[in-house]
């Protein structure tokens, strides 16, 4: 999977972290302790949840022949969130509470799964047609209130 | 897109050669200012500037006519011009390389919960990075998008501000100065987001409606100034 280019970047330590992770995997197909320990450091238990997210196969790429792409994380809940990765959204309430209201947080751990798994290279892949990734984009605006 | 707002700003400046500037989208950029403060006009004008270069189309979006003062209709805003952002996708022939939006406050207004506000600034990045990617390596699309505020230079809400900041790091402020002999005059102000030095313009509308840019007049004493006579000495 290409590397990620974001429209919102991330603090500089976070985005390093994340293209040092991406080489490692590249050369060794595997994230080094290092890098994980870093991971928790930074993001404390967000760290561990997301990678979970990752190991348990819950995000997936959804892409249309048009090219245009969201994510869909399914989280613990069962409930399935919306990602716009490289503009930085994500429709759970931890997104809305912690990273908008409250700028506690810079990710939630969907968002964060979503990064780990660009970087990894590990996620499902789902194709719809450009009218179904219309609807997705649109029905996940009416989810919401 | 800060650098097609600069060249619309200084339009002497855009004599050198194009081909460098071309290839520069910049960051999202935000345009703000109280109602009345030459944000359309603005913003149109950057339209027409990147209609102009001919690299391609460019795409305006805006629930009123151009052509009508800035009162807010009583008639139900249409909301399906979400819509067009989520079907961008969709839309067949060249991608625009330029996307603006008129009246963000509109779409805010109608629902004011901060994952909505996030949503649809998330969702004008998506739309132009889209573009960006149809339109080819190393061009892009840029993003303009015009907010009013309150009166009096007050930003209102500071959550939703602060919560569009996140998703445009240029901004670019309109603010109200004493005007003069029957003009109404602006101070815009461009931060372009860490990508250089704030910039200062000056903007007045004639009785007749024309817009006049000029740079702001740099405070004298001021050792990068180079107006006047003699600018050699240092203060």
């Amino acid at each position: 999977m290409a590397a990620a280019s974001r429209a919102v970047t991330l603090p500089a330590v976070v985005e390093e972290l994340l293209s040092e992770m991406a080489a490692a995997v590249r050369e060794s197909a595997r994230v080094p302790d290092e890098h994980l320990l870093l991971l928790k450091f930074v993001f404390g238990s967000s760290a561990l949840q997301a990678l979970d997210l990752v190991d348990r196969q819950s995000i997936t790429l959804i892409s249309s022949p048009s090219g245009r792409h969201v994510y869909q994380v399914l989280g613990s809940s069962g409930k399935t969130y919306t990602c716009l990765a490289s503009c930085h959204y994500c429709s759970c309430p931890a997104f809305a509470f912690s990273v908008l209201r409250k700028s506690d947080s810079l990710l939630c751990k969907h968002l964060l799964a979503v990064y780990l798994s660009q970087v990894m290279g590990t996620c499902q892949q789902l194709s719809v047609s450009d009218k179904q990734l219309t609807d997705i984009l649109l029905m996940k605006k009416n989810q919401e209130a | 897109m800060a650098e097609t707002l600069k060249r619309v700003l200084s339009p002497g400046r855009a004599a050198g050669p194009r081909e460098d500037m071309a290839a520069e989208v910049g960051p999202p950029l935000l345009l703000l200012g109280g109602p009345g403060s030459g944000k359309t006009a603005l913003l149109f004008a950057a339209a027409l500037e990147a209609a102009g270069e001919g690299r391609g189309p460019v795409l305006f979006l805006t629930r009123r006519p151009l052509q009508s003062l800035p009162r807010r209709t009583p008639a139900a805003l249409d909301p399906l011009r979400l819509q067009l952002l989520c079907s961008a996708h969709e839309a067949r022939g060249p991608a625009p390389f330029l996307l603006l939006l008129d009246g963000l406050e509109e779409y805010l207004a109608e629902d004011p919960e901060p994952q909505e506000a996030a949503y649809l600034a998330a969702l004008l990045l998506d739309t132009a990075a889209h573009f960006s990617h149809q339109v080819g390596p190393g061009r892009g699309c840029g993003l303009l998008v015009a907010l009013q505020t309150q009166e009096e230079g007050d930003s209102g809400d500071p959550l939703q501000l602060s919560l569009l900041q996140r998703y445009f790091p240029a901004q670019c402020w309109l603010q109200p100065v004493a005007p003069g002999s029957g003009q109404r005059c602006f101070r815009a102000c461009l931060e372009p987001g860490g990508l250089g030095p704030r910039a200062e313009w000056r903007v007045a509308f004639q009785p007749d409606g024309e817009m006049t840019i000029t740079p702001w007049p740099t405070q004298a004493g001021d050792p990068s100034s180079n107006q006047g006579p003699s600018s050699g000495g240092q203060p």
